[in-house]
């Protein structure tokens, strides 16, 4: 009697099983046409390669905790250091270099679903410290749009390394008065995969610019632009007129000489101890 | 009115403005520069001579690399006008700082110049010159009764210590 019972029962909760089953596949591709027409694809696994030693690692310093050469104490960038390191363990800041994509999720109240992405290049990296900045440019709708944005911002969310490569010259503020074309960043591109060992690939890309006049004089030696094609837009006797604000001795002057390296070595050192606790 | 300060702060400028511009500066200072390395004393204005300090320590401590280094013949040979000082740093002026870190120049105050300026003088000399010293060492009179009797002592001790041993 009690067998029988059991029995029933089985048999009652595998049919609503089934039953539940049936409608869910139903239920669920119902779902997915009226959502989209797309297919899906599972998200890729992340390949953590164990095998790769840390030593093969390319070794990065971010160049805004290398403090600059004044007569404040110490103390203060060593202060700045441990706060940057504490929000650095909260939000991963990637290593990027001027000339490389990035995609940023900065918080805004007014903004649908509070935060608000932009995908541009890195034009320039400014300040030292927890006042560092970086600058990205996009041209959306036929506009030039550069937003200025803080590293270590609290209003920050995430920041994408869409592709890291770099480029000739550390600042790229000549874009502005190169082509539309050499500015304009798909904002949907997918992230291009890179290697976190070996040598960042160089973009020896040389821009065509705009007809003069220009922002600013690039071609003037203290600039020092490699990326530019001067021969499309400037003449021969421009370019000799414009040596003439060259300053052959700078590169003697010993005072205006700032080593960094046995600073940076000790500065990694002791950010990747940090990093790692 | 005046609503802002017009402040003539520097800001953290280390180099003086000399003559009539920064290559005139530059030019000014490798003068005098090739000048302390052929006679390794010199006598100018106190300002200069402070701007000259910093670059011959610079200039000592690029020379210490060896002149195999490209980057420090590169330098010698831009900031020595007379070529034939090149190899005295190398070979003579290196050698001598090998042990000293830095500290490779000393500055003293002179009377001021005799002209109608009356310009801050300063003589500046790389240490180890073979001239005679700018502060001169005050030796005793020897022929002091005290003097005497100590050196009498002294030659006693070291007698009795000779027998001794």
């Amino acid at each position: 009697m009690a067998a029988k019972g059991l029995d029933k029962c089985f048999f009652s909760l595998r049919l609503l099983r089934n039953l539940q089953l049936r409608n869910e596949r139903l239920v669920s591709t119902s779902a997915c046409r009226l959502v989209d027409d797309k297919f899906i694809p599972p998200s890729k696994p992340v390949i953590i390669d164990k095998t790769q030693s840390v030593a093969s690692l390319r070794k990065f310093l971010s160049p805004e905790f290398v403090p600059p050469r004044q007569r404040t104490n110490p103390l203060k960038f060593s202060i700045e250091r441990k706060d940057m390191i504490r929000r650095r363990k909260v939000l991963n800041i990637p290593e990027f270099y001027v000339g490389s994509i990035l995609a940023v999720s900065m918080a805004d109240p007014h903004a649908s679903g509070k935060a608000n992405r932009f995908v541009g290049i890195c034009i320039q990296r400014g300040g030292k410290g927890l006042g560092a900045t970086f600058v990205l440019r996009n041209i959306i709708n036929n506009q030039g749009v550069e937003i200025c944005y803080e590293l270590y911002s609290p209003r920050i969310q995430s920041v994408e390394v869409l592709k890291l490569e770099k480029r000739l010259d550390d600042n790229l503020m000549y874009l502005r008065d190169a082509l539309p074309e050499y500015s304009t960043v798909d904002p949907d591109m997918k992230p291009v995969p890179f290697s976190p060992t070996g040598e960042v690939p160089v973009n020896n890309i040389k821009v065509r610019m705009r007809p003069k006049p220009w922002s600013k004089r690039w071609e003037r030696p203290k600039f020092n632009i490699q990326g530019i094609r001067f021969d499309l837009c400037l003449t021969p006797e421009k370019m000799e007129h414009a040596q003439k604000w060259a300053e052959p001795w700078r590169e003697y002057d010993m005072l205006k000489e700032y080593d960094t390296s046995k600073l940076e070595e000790h500065l990694l050192d002791e950010f990747q101890q940090e990093m790692s606790k | 009115m005046r609503l802002t300060l017009r402040a003539l702060i520097s800001h953290g400028r280390v180099a003086r403005k000399m003559g009539l511009g920064p290559e005139s500066r530059i030019n000014m200072l490798r003068n005098l520069l090739t000048g302390l390395v052929r006679h390794e004393r010199i006598e100018t204005t106190t300002a200069r001579a402070d701007e000259v300090r910093f670059y011959a320590e610079k200039l000592v401590d690029y020379a210490k690399r060896g002149d195999t280094d490209e980057k420090a013949m590169k330098m010698a040979s831009f900031w020595l006008t007379e070529k034939d000082l090149v190899p005295k740093l190398f070979n003579v002026l290196a050698p001598r700082f090998e042990t000293h870190s830095k500290g490779y120049t000393r500055m003293a105050r002179l009377p001021n110049r005799e002209n109608l300026d009356r310009a801050k003088m300063a003589v500046l000399e790389y240490k180890g010159n073979p001239f005679p010293p700018l502060y001169p060492v005050k030796k005793d009179n020897e022929l002091t009764l005290i003097n005497q009797l100590l050196r009498g002592y002294r030659e006693d001790r070291a007698q009795q210590l000779a027998t001794k041993a």
